[in-house]
């Protein structure tokens, strides 16, 4: 559903992201995970039609983002890590004009519109402005957004960052139920535990290159560890003596 | 309507409504001030426009070559200014705005994004044009007994007279956004955009057009007239708008001029739809990338913060403060604006000829001092609307950082009140020194004028820091928009208010001062007695003003960390 080829982007001399290659089947959620700076938003940008690859190509459902923008981006619900939103628009004008934006039309919008506040829980701030939102709460805003047409396939950048334990409960049966439903969904997250608990298959990226691919089980055997722990694998395949670094200065 | 690219302006508009429906205090207020302001600008932009054609009315031919002239005058100056801000708006409207990260994922066809975000930029680079543009051809018509078809023919004029620059100024943008990164052509822009305005404004002032008006002065007719035909060139839109409207205005028709103006329109556009669509994603993917800044350390603000007797929160507020003001170059390049109109109001002092009126030199000098007081305190007042007002509000998202420290909000303020005064006290104060030297006015009118600047510094100056805090908005994006919000305004009001106070009270007693110095007589002591309760009122009252505001400020930003 997602296919990422070969995908590069250079900024002058630095190479941001140096050709990685991904795929996300249909129902899969696919967990992309990295340090701070490995390439994680820059690859989902590339995805999302925000930026332009320097090489390499991303599929969206059948549909390349390059030569077929449009097609693609119809087929894709992207949730940026710092989503804009019109402040001056409550939540309900908001939803209704992203519907426009993606063909929605006619009395079914109404519905859908809140068919989504319903499952996002925010059906009593229809009517509110989005400035008197709290972070959360412009969080599930976008991710209704995101859904309301209904996307083959979702980018998803840091769902969980200033989300409530509720609210994070929320999302994440948010997105099994959409997996169920067919959805491919690329979540690049740091929540370690929420990649273990959700994701059936891993990318983990470091300086620009994959560097593991595959299930849990297959990135522990390529960890070389024994241990359960996803954040212990993770550390030692990006370099976990900086812990050791911070425990001393502390 | 929901495949018209017109639907994408849609959230501009819900916003405006929303925003008018829901008003915050003082929205009533200012729009009422805006109100009045605007339509007094109206009435003069009318009044004025009709007197000059009425006078020109009485010349018959040459009225009718002048007023000719005079429209293409016109639209020429607003198609340099139409063009200049086509390019920085596009870079507004096409490639920084905010919204673009959500209508690029989108699955929009790039060609309704184009007029979507074009008419945004035309209607935005415009508006100011239009505002000042539609008194003067009203004036105009109203005097000529113009027809019907006059106005009619204005409407259809302006829309594609303003396409055209502006699109040229936005394939410009497209151009330098894919060469230089966004933001850095903006910088660069900005800085451009005020150098052009402040050397224009000085070659203009250099030129020294109060000589036309003396006949002594006047060139022979013939080359009077050709130097003021030779920059209107017919290939230019500007030409082809003058004369469109100078024909309808005759009651008549140009079809050549309105079809080269609308064709030219819609070529325009056609083309920068072409280009945009081949070009506009590479320069929006450009404009995103964040390649290593280039930027001036200012070491040297360090070291001068060392040397300077504060505590180590004031200096590093102070570094801080400086280092970010300075490497802003939207912040500071008005700043060139500002040094050039100083340098013409020197200047006209320089060239000011007094010398002609003998009799009157005296007392037109002394005049001259009180007005300037008042000029200078005006310009005080704007300077600290734009820079020291907005100085609380510009820690902006960041001022998290100060509240979770162990800062008293009473160290805050003050340093930003101390880094607020000095550069304005320095620069009123010069202006109003050299003023009154260039003019040779009384020494005593001299030390009173160099006092009240330092007072009225210290009452507006802190003033403006109180308010700030008061009335801060720490999510503006840019901090020049203050100056327009409520407490910006409330701000202007009272500091006019009290620079009218102030030249109230210091002009009298000066002036009793001089006029019995001049008569070489004894001031009687009662006089004497009322002139110095008139200095000691001045100082209370600004002395008031600068500590209650202070203080008012202070209790402000306590109550908001409470």
């Amino acid at each position: 559903m997602i296919a990422v080829e070969h995908l590069v982007k250079q900024y002058g001399r630095f190479t941001a992201v140096d050709g990685i290659s991904l795929d996300v089947r249909p129902g899969e959620i696919h967990g992309f995970l990295g340090p701070n700076g490995a390439g994680k938003t820059t690859t989902l940008r590339m995805m999302a039609g925000l930026l332009k690859p320097t090489s390499g190509r991303v599929v969206v459902n059948g549909h390349e983002v390059a030569a077929e923008p449009e097609l693609a981006k119809a087929s894709l619900g992207f949730i940026p890590d710092r989503p804009f939103i019109y402040e001056k628009l409550t939540a309900g004008e908001f939803l209704r004009f992203h519907a426009g934006l993606y063909g929605l039309d006619g009395d079914g919008v109404t519905d859908r519109v809140h068919e989504m506040l319903d499952l996002f829980e925010l059906r009593r701030w229809e009517h509110e402005l989005v400035e008197s939102f709290s972070h959360g709460m412009k969080q599930r805003l976008v991710m209704c957004a995101a859904f309301l047409h209904r996307p083959r396939a979702v980018a998803v950048d840091e769902p969980m960052v200033g989300l409530d334990p509720r609210g994070a409960r929320l999302i994440k049966d948010v997105f099994r139920r959409m997996s169920e439903r067919g959805v491919a969904i690329l979540m690049s997250t740091h929540t370690l535990e929420v990649a273990q608990e959700m994701c059936q298959r891993l990318s983990i990226i470091l300086k620009g290159k994959i560097i593991a691919q595959g299930t849990v089980d297959d990135v522990r055997r390529l960890a070389g560890g024994a241990d359960d722990h996803l954040t212990s694998m993770f550390l030692r395949l990006t370099g976990g003596s900086a812990l050791q670094e911070l425990d001393e200065a502390v | 309507m929901k495949g018209a690219f017109t639907y994408l302006l849609l959230p501009a508009v819900w916003s405006s409504r929303n925003r008018a429906a829901r008003r915050q205090p003082g929205d009533l207020t200012r729009a009422f001030l805006f109100g009045v302001m605007g339509i007094g600008v109206f009435a003069a932009l009318f009044y004025g426009a009709a007197w000059v054609t009425w006078q020109l009315d009485g010349y018959e031919e040459l009225g009718d070559y002048l007023l000719r002239l005079g429209l293409s005058w016109l639209f020429m100056t607003f198609l340099a200014f139409l063009a200049f801000s086509g390019v920085v708006t596009a870079l507004s409207t096409f490639f920084l705005s905010d919204d673009l990260r959500l209508l690029l994922t989108a699955p929009i066809a790039a060609r309704r994004l184009f007029y979507a975000r074009f008419a945004k930029t035309v209607a935005r680079s415009s508006w100011m044009v239009i505002v000042f543009i539609t008194p003067v051809l009203l004036g105009v018509g109203v005097v000529r007994c113009a027809p019907a078809t006059f106005y009619l023919t204005s409407a259809l004029t302006l829309l594609p007279f303003a396409i055209i620059p502006v699109a040229v100024g936005t394939a410009s943008t497209l151009l330098l956004v894919n060469v230089f990164p966004a933001r850095r052509a903006r910088d660069l822009l900005m800085l451009m955009g005020f150098l052009f305005a402040a050397s224009v404004v000085i070659l203009v002032r250099m030129i020294r057009p109060e000589q036309l008006m003396r006949a002594e002065s006047l060139p022979d007719l013939t080359g009077f007239f050709s130097t003021l035909q030779s920059p209107l060139t017919p290939l230019l839109p500007s030409f082809w708008a003058g004369e469109l409207l100078f024909a309808s205005l005759k009651g008549g028709w140009d079809p050549l001029h309105a079809g080269a103006l609308w064709s030219t329109a819609l070529v325009c556009c056609v083309g920068l739809r072409i280009a945009d669509e081949r070009w506009h994603f590479s320069g929006y993917s450009r404009s995103q990338e964040a390649p290593k800044a280039r930027f001036a350390h200012f070491r040297g603000i360090d070291v001068i913060a060392r040397t300077l007797p504060l505590s180590p929160v004031r200096r590093q507020l102070l570094v801080k403060d400086m280092k970010i003001f300075l490497r802003d170059v939207s912040q500071w390049s008005q700043l060139l604006l500002l040094f050039a109109l100083m340098l013409i109001y020197l200047y006209n002092f320089r060239v000011l000829d007094l010398g002609r009126i003998p009799y009157m030199s005296r007392f037109v000098k002394n005049v001259y001092a009180l007005l300037n007081l008042g000029m200078a305190g005006f310009v005080l007042a704007t300077v600290a609307v734009r820079f020291v007002f907005p100085m609380v509000s510009a820690e902006g998202r960041a001022f998290w950082l100060i509240r979770k420290s162990p800062v008293e909000m009473r160290d805050f303020l003050w340093s930003k009140f101390w880094t607020g005064l000095v550069p304005v006290l320095l620069l009123t104060e010069t202006l109003t020194v050299a003023a009154n030297e260039l003019l040779d006015v009384d020494p005593f009118l001299k030390t009173v004028a160099a006092l009240a600047i330092v007072f009225l510094s210290l009452a507006l100056v802190g003033l403006a820091t109180g308010l700030g805090a008061r009335y801060p908005r720490f999510t503006a994006d840019n901090p020049s928009e203050l100056a327009g919000s409520y407490g910006g305004v409330a701000f202007m009001i009272v500091a006019v208010l009290l620079i009218i106070v102030i030249i109230a009270l210091v002009g009298w007693p000066s002036t009793s001062y001089l006029y019995y110095q001049l008569r070489h007589r004894p001031i009687p002591a009662l006089r004497l007695a009322l002139m110095g309760a008139c200095f000691a009122a001045a100082v209370v009252l600004t002395v008031t003003t600068w500590l209650h505001s202070m203080r008012s400020g202070i209790r402000a930003l306590d109550a908001m960390s409470n």
